[in-house]
């Protein structure tokens, strides 16, 4: 066989031009499919408004009061992300309980974690809401009121809690899989190099652990953006709290409802995007 | 032979039970610093359970090892409480390559080498990489130091290994079949950084079926089967005139099967 050091192209090398004429038919082939499901979008939208219209909806209140909820994405995307963040944490604390062979870790986070899937999201936030600020003042008749203080949480902060305590919880397993997802011979290794099990989890296992993780928390916290509308029981002055607020003000239930919806659907259409960006830079991360 | 003294490895009636699965019966050995000792024997006579016993990856059910002064001592299925806050101590004293390298994928070369010295010694970064460099050297990988693992061979990978655990400064070196898992075109490259070692006078512990670096650089070959050392001696005597019909059969087989050189 002749070897030789010329670029190829497809003029010298045939089977190149072939390949290069199947990957551009199948790429095209791909664009109409995906133009063909944006246009049936288009067509639903359309139907949907035209029999919105028939209902007198109006959208000029839709225009005028838009701008209302609006506000509220800010606070509905930072208590999303603060919570997430916090729910990860517990979820690695959960994760390392469930794996740890130590019985009071092993007790709090089967605990924890069997109270929180057991129950309701809304009977958690309302035990949070409603619940707390009772056991605070029973603390503060005993005559304990630093203690009576912890337990009195503003709006925002009993929302974080909320859905920090709940999501902690179901993402235990996410977090326990991406840790038992690292070969054992990882562990082994940096055991055998003499570090101690924090070291070992903080600058070996971790790491490796992230990139199984982090596309699943991606999915939690797009999930966590809509189930944040909870909160707006709260009293919490985010997208669903403030369009609430003026539905039932002007009777506009569902001009309101939609800018909502619209909100939450651009967000979570927006998150994915993010996401899946994220996941592609990930799997070259070992590379260079 | 043994002119060095006192030996730095010493391993007196130990034993390992997995569950109902008695696999190490009363095993003792005692290793001489800069001694090469190559353990050989068939798969599943308990030549990694030893190794693995050595530096504490496995527990051992009873018995009693010391490493450089560092003793642990196990008895009915438990290290004694004094010996298991020893344990690191005699994890420090070894430096264990694995049959499928375990290197880090999300660090570099150098940064596999000088990620232990910085975190569990304390060493200074700039001092920590100067001592891998000079170790990557002697591995021929200074050249890929800023490469990350997935871009190299399995040759590549194991020598990264060694020069890793080389960088903890162990006193004892425990190879657990360094080249099994090697095509056959990249073992030679392992085993050229392993004699150089043993030339070096590292004391090794290497568990292997590559009869040909035994007998070159081997101090001591040692037979085991059924979780017992059957038999030991210098290459020579081992290869040429096994005493125990246990070691002549076992090397009989292997000489059927053209792996002895
Ligand atoms: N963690 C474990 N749990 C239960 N049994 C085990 C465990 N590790 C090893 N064994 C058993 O102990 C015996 C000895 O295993 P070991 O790995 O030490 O053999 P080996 O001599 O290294 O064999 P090979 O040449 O195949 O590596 C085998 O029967 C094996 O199945
Ligand atoms: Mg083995």
């Amino acid at each position: 066989m002749e070897v030789t050091n010329a670029p190829l192209s497809p003029e010298s090398d045939p089977d190149l031009a072939v390949g290069l004429a199947l990957v551009r038919k199948a790429r095209r082939a791909r664009l109409i499919e995906t133009a063909k499901v944006g246009v049936v979008w288009l067509v639903l939208l359309a139907l949907l408004t035209a029999g919105l219209l028939q209902l007198r909806f109006s959208p000029q209140y839709v225009f005028q009061h838009a701008d209302f909820v609006l506000r509220g994405v800010g606070t509905t995307i930072g208590v999303s992300v603060v919570s997430i963040l916090i729910a990860s944490v517990l979820a690695l604390f959960g994760a390392l309980g469930r794996l740890s062979r130590n019985p009071i870790a092993q007790g709090i986070s089967s605990f924890y974690i069997s109270v929180i899937r057991g129950t309701p999201l809304l009977i958690q936030v309302y035990f949070i809401y409603l619940g707390l600020p009772q056991i605070g003042q029973q603390l503060k008749a005993l005559g304990y009121p630093q203690l009576a203080n912890v337990f009195t949480l503003t709006e925002i902060q009993s929302g974080i809690l909320a859905l920090s305590l709940n999501y902690g919880a179901y993402m235990t397993e996410i977090f326990r899989a991406g840790l038992q997802a690292v070969g054992h011979g990882q562990y082994e290794a940096a055991a055998a190099l003499g570090m101690t099990r924090w070291q070992m989890l903080r600058r070996i296992i971790l790491p490796q652990a992230i990139r199984v993780i982090i596309p699943d928390v991606g999915n939690q916290f797009i999930a966590m953006q809509k189930d944040s509308a909870l909160v707006s029981l709260m009293g919490v002055w985010e997208i669903t709290f403030r369009a609430n607020r003026l539905a039932r003000k002007d009777s506009r239930f569902i001009e309101m409802l939609l800018v909502a919806a619209t909100l939450y659907w651009i967000l979570t259409i927006v998150s994915s995007w993010l996401q899946s960006r994220l996941e592609k830079r990930m799997a070259h991360a070992y590379e260079r | 032979m043994h002119t060095n003294g006192n030996p730095i490895v010493r391993v007196q009636n130990l034993h390992k039970w997995f569950g109902l699965l008695h696999v190490l019966r009363g095993i003792s050995l005692e290793v001489y610093p800069q001694e090469v000792v190559v353990i050989i024997g068939r798969s599943g006579s308990g030549k990694s359970t030893f190794l693995r016993c050595l530096n504490l990856l496995e527990e051992p059910t009873s018995g009693r090892i010391e490493i450089d002064g560092i003793v642990v001592e196990a008895a009915n299925g438990e290290l004694l409480p004094e010996s298991r806050a020893r344990a690191r101590d005699l994890r420090l004293k070894t430096g264990m390559v694995f049959q499928d390298f375990n290197v880090f994928p999300h660090k570099t070369t150098l940064e596999n080498v000088i990620e232990a010295p910085i975190v569990v010694k304390g060493v200074p970064k700039e001092q920590a990489v100067e001592k891998a460099r000079e170790l990557l050297r002697k591995v021929g990988l200074l050249d890929k130091q800023d490469v990350h693992p997935i871009r190299l061979s399995g040759g590549q990978k194991q020598r990264i290994a060694i020069a890793r655990a080389l960088a903890m400064e162990p006193k004892v070196m425990l190879f657990d079949e360094p080249t099994s898992a090697l095509d056959p075109e990249l073992i030679g490259e392992v085993l050229a950084v392993m004699k150089d070692l043993a030339l070096e006078g590292t004391t090794m512990i290497v568990v292997t079926h590559e009869m040909g670096f035994a007998h070159e650089v081997a101090d001591r070959v040692i037979y085991m089967e059924g979780g017992v050392l059957v038999e030991e001696g210098p290459p020579d005597q081992i290869f040429t005139c096994p005493q125990d019909p246990r070691t002549r059969q076992f090397l009989a087989r292997i000489i059927e099967s053209g792996r002895l050189v």
